[in-house]
This record gives C-alpha cells, sequence and structure tokens, in this order.
C-alpha cells in the first residue's frame, strides 16, 4: 500500500495536473474567442494575425512549445540583455498550455459560430443591432451548446497532455508515480495513475453532458 | 411625406447585376405589394434599403433623408454609421424563415433590440412587448422558446420584435412562404391590421388575393426592373404588360 508520504506526493502531482489543464481551457476559452472573431474578421491584419497564431501552434508540437518558453526565452533574454533569469516552470507550463489550447478553441469556437444560420446576423442587424452587439448577444450565446462536447474533449486531452511538464521539472500525476515505480519496482503506481485519470476524465464527461443537456434547453 | 425613395438602384453580385435601375418612391401609410418571379430581386431590392446589402450605384432616401448614394459601388457620400443605423431601425423587416432568437424567450424576441439598441428601460421594454404580443393574440406564449410555437405564431412574434423598434416602414419578405397553408390566414390577418392602423408596409407576397385586398399599390418586379405597377385592380386584373399577364398566367 502507499505511504502518506506517497500518497501527498500523488496527491501533489494530480494538483499540478489539474491545475494546468483547467488554467489551459479557461485561458484557451476566453482567447480563443478573440482568436476566433479574429479569423472571421473582415479586417485583414486581424485575420491574418490570428491565422498565424493557429498556424504556428497547432502546427508545432506542444513540446516544442513548452521548451521555447522554458529554455529558449531566457536563453535569448541572457543573448540581449547579458542578464540571466529563470522562468518558474509552473508559469511556463501555464503560458504553454493556455497558447496552445487558444489555437485549438480558436478553430472550434470559429466552427460553431460559422454553424450558426446567417439569417440570425441578419435579423439583428434589421434590428438595428451593431455587429458587435449582434456577436455578444445573438450569435455566440447560440454557440454555447455546441461548444460544451469539444471543449470537453479539449480539457480531457490537456489533462493527458500534462505528462510533458516532466520534461521542465515539474512533478505532475504521471512523473510522480514513475518515479515510485523505478524506485520500487513496482508496476502497481501505473495502476494508481490509470485510475485517477480516468476519474478525472470521467467526472469530466459527466459533468459536460449535464452542461450540454442543460443549456439545450430551448431546442424543444 | 416620402417614406422610401429609390433613385436608379443597381445592385451587382460579382458579374452578376441584380437590380438595373429600379426607381421607386412609396409615401407614408401606402401599402405596395412587391409580387415578381423568383431572381427578379425583389429581396434584394428590400435588402439594400436596410443596408443589409449595399447598392452599386443610385441613391436611396429614407424619409426624404439621403441614406446611401454610391456610384460604382463606392461612396458618394460621406455614410455617417449613427444616422444610417437610426434610418435602418426606422425600416422594421419580416423574413421568410421568421429568424426568430431560438436562445431567447418570446418576450426576449421582442425586448432585445430595445434593451440593448435603445438603451430602453427594462420595464418600458417589457411593457411594450406584452402589448405587441397581445396585438399579434400571443400574450399567453411569452416565456415559451421559439422552437415551441407553430411557424404561424412564429411569424407573429417576429413581427413583434419587428414592431418593438417602433419602425415608420415595415417590410415583409414572403412572410408566409414558409408556412403551412392553413398557418397563412393568421399572419395575413396580423399584418392586414397593421396596414389599418396606416402603417408604411412594403410587402413581397405570392398571395395575390391579399395583394388585392390591402395593396394601394402593386408592383411587378422582372429582370430587376419594375416591369409595371400601379393599383392592384390596374396590374392584377388588367396588366397591361406582356410579361406580367404570363407571371400571373403560372400563378393563379
Ligand atoms: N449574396 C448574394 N450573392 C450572389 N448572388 C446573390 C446574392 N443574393 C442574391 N443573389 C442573386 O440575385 C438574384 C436575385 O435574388 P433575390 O433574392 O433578390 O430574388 P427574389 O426576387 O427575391 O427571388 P425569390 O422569389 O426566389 O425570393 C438571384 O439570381 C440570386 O441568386
Ligand atoms: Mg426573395
Amino acid at each position: 500500500m502507499l505511504t502518506e508520504i506517497q500518497l501527498w506526493a500523488i496527491f501533489n502531482g494530480t494538483i499540478v495536473t489539474l491545475q494546468i489543464a483547467i488554467v489551459a481551457i479557461v485561458f484557451g476559452a476566453v482567447f480563443g474567442v478573440v482568436v476566433a472573431l479574429g479569423r472571421l474578421s473582415k479586417n485583414k491584419v486581424a485575420n491574418a494575425l490570428s491565422w498565424f497564431y493557429i498556424w504556428f501552434f497547432r502546427g508545432t508540437p506542444l513540446l516544442l512549445q513548452l521548451f521555447m518558453i522554458f529554455y529558449a526565452i531566457p536563453i535569448i533574454y541572457l543573448d540581449a540583455t547579458g542578464i540571466t533569469f529563470e522562468i518558474n516552470p509552473m508559469i511556463a507550463a501555464f503560458v504553454a498550455f493556455s497558447l496552445n489550447a487558444t489555437a485549438y478553441l480558436a478553430e472550434i469556437i470559429r466552427a460553431a459560430i460559422e454553424s450558426i444560420d446567417g439569417g440570425q446576423m441578419e435579423a439583428a442587424k434589421a434590428l438595428g443591432m451593431s455587429y458587435r452587439q449582434a456577436m455578444t448577444k445573438i450569435i455566440i450565446p447560440q454557440t454555447y451548446k455546441r461548444l460544451v462536447a469539444p471543449l470537453g474533449n479539449e480539457l480531457i486531452m490537456l489533462l493527458k497532455d500534462t505528462s510533458l511538464v516532466s520534461t521542465i521539472a515539474l512533478f505532475d500525476l504521471l512523473r510522480t508515480t514513475k518515479t515510485m515505480a523505478s524506485a520500487t519496482g513496482s508496476w502497481i503506481y501505473y495502476i494508481y495513475a490509470a485510475a485517477i485519470y480516468l476519474f478525472l476524465t470521467t467526472i469530466i464527461q459527466v459533468v459536460f453532458d449535464k452542461m450540454e443537456k442543460k443549456l439545450g434547453i430551448y431546442e424543444r | 411625406m416620402s417614406m422610401v425613395k429609390l433613385v436608379n438602384v443597381r445592385k451587382s453580385f460579382g458579374d452578376l447585376e441584380v437590380l438595373k435601375g429600379v426607381n421607386l418612391e412609396v409615401q407614408q401609410g401606402e401599402v405596395v405589394c412587391i409580387i415578381g418571379a423568383s431572381g427578379s430581386g425583389k429581396s434584394t431590392m428590400l435588402r439594400c434599403l436596410n443596408h443589409l446589402e449595399r447598392i452599386s450605384d443610385g441613391e436611396i432616401y429614407i424619409e426624404d433623408v439621403l441614406s446611401d448614394k454610391r456610384a460604382n459601388n463606392k461612396d458618394q457620400i460621406k455614410i455617417d454609421p449613427v444616422t444610417v443605423q437610426s434610418l435602418c431601425t426606422d425600416l422594421g423587416m419580416v423574413f421568410q424563415n421568421f429568424n426568430l432568437f431560438p436562445h431567447l424567450t418570446v418576450l426576449d424576441n421582442v425586448t432585445i433590440a430595445p434593451l440593448i439598441v435603445k438603451k430602453e428601460d427594462k420595464k418600458v421594454a417589457e411593457t411594450r412587448a406584452l402589448d405587441l404580443l397581445s396585438m399579434v393574440g400571443l400574450s399567453q406564449k411569452k416565456d415559451e422558446y421559439p422552437s415551441r410555437l407553430s411557424g404561424g405564431q412564429q411569424q407573429r412574434v417576429a413581427i413583434a420584435r419587428a414592431l418593438a423598434m417602433d419602425p415608420k416602414i415595415m417590410m415583409f419578405d414572403e412572410p408566409t412562404s414558409a408556412l403551412d397553408p392553413e398557418l397563412v390566414g393568421e399572419v395575413l390577418a396580423t399584418m392586414r391590421q397593421l396596414a389599418e392602423k396606416g402603417m408604411t408596409m412594403l410587402i413581397v407576397t405570392h398571395e395575390i388575393g391579399f395583394a388585392r385586398e390591402v395593396a394601394d399599390r402593386v408592383i411587378f418586379m422582372d429582370g430587376g426592373v419594375i416591369c409595371e405597377e400601379g393599383t392592384p385592380e390596374e396590374v392584377l386584373l388588367n396588366p397591361k404588360e406582356e410579361r406580367t399577364k404570363s407571371f400571373l398566367n403560372k400563378i393563379l
């Protein structure tokens, strides 16, 4: 069985994993809307910037993005200013995962906005609403239900991908259990890890299913 | 007073010229029915009036104020967005597919534009919305979502929603075309009621009987121009133009 120290270590690893996933999904959802609106915008600059953003963050490995923020930025900073500084690995993880989630969610949000019938924007404009009012009061609220399921998927992906942070000196759930497994030579720790991942992903599944039903009340 | 005036209005989508020089003036309180074959530019004409589409050439006046003047797809006047917006809210629009906001209740559908566009007080907006809903006979449905209503009920809510902005002119684009035949009557009755109250109305419709009864003027559009216009008797019963005759023969 687990010692108390091991139990706490696993608990802390789980918290690290959860923190990164939750920060990334919240940040990603908010900024994903911004990037999605950029992609839908007629403004060429906004459109190009958001295209580039999505292109970069979806087109390169998350691990690479993590390395760039954690390892490359301090080196660039040192070369430029001669001052050494270190990035807190937790901050680096928050930033990398958030930026990455933003790119994926932006595409999901854009697709959801585009799936809303064009008559909705026309009706809103015919009533005198500005583009901004129509988007925030009419179009975007109708995407919520359609966004719940992909948002849940993304959260589950993020939760599993947090295991990448072991490469920047963070002890997430997987790394904690792996260390125990190597130290003791027992495989049981991997079972504990799997059980915790499954527990968390199941909760996410259930909560998001409930949310989807609740947001759909107006559809009959 | 002239409520709507189009002067030599042209509209192209790319190479396709849809409106080829439309001239039309509608007086206050006038009910104008617009008929014509599919693709003749009826919807486009209405949509140009409230800037859902921008015209390519010509001038548009709303209540004698210039609201758009363009040549070769370029603005000829400086368009002040505030003026244009207030002119466009003087035009209410009712769509073929209702386009109610599905995530809002009936009451919220009617109050949302007054609340966020006119920044009306919530109490005031709701009282007025309830009046409008009872006028269209739907006050008991105020808390339903649109998906729970029949097509005819949805269209009547859409009429109330447009009226909530106090438009001076109401435009209807085939308001009954998406309805089951037994639901057409209730929507036409609501429109008739509006006409009796003296609302200026522009109605694209295939309901010839309705046009005969309520229209002060009937316009037949063909190929992007107004081909014939006159009283319902003139246009619907004794058309002069061959194209009008053959169109009426086809739909009657
Ligand atoms: N946004 C658009 N882009 C390209 N072509 C368009 C667009 N809107 C309309 N058209 C074209 O313009 C022409 C006139 O369309 P419009 O909708 O005004 O006709 P209509 O008289 O209302 O016909 P209907 O009775 O079918 O509603 C059609 O050929 C249509 O395909
Ligand atoms: Mg049409």
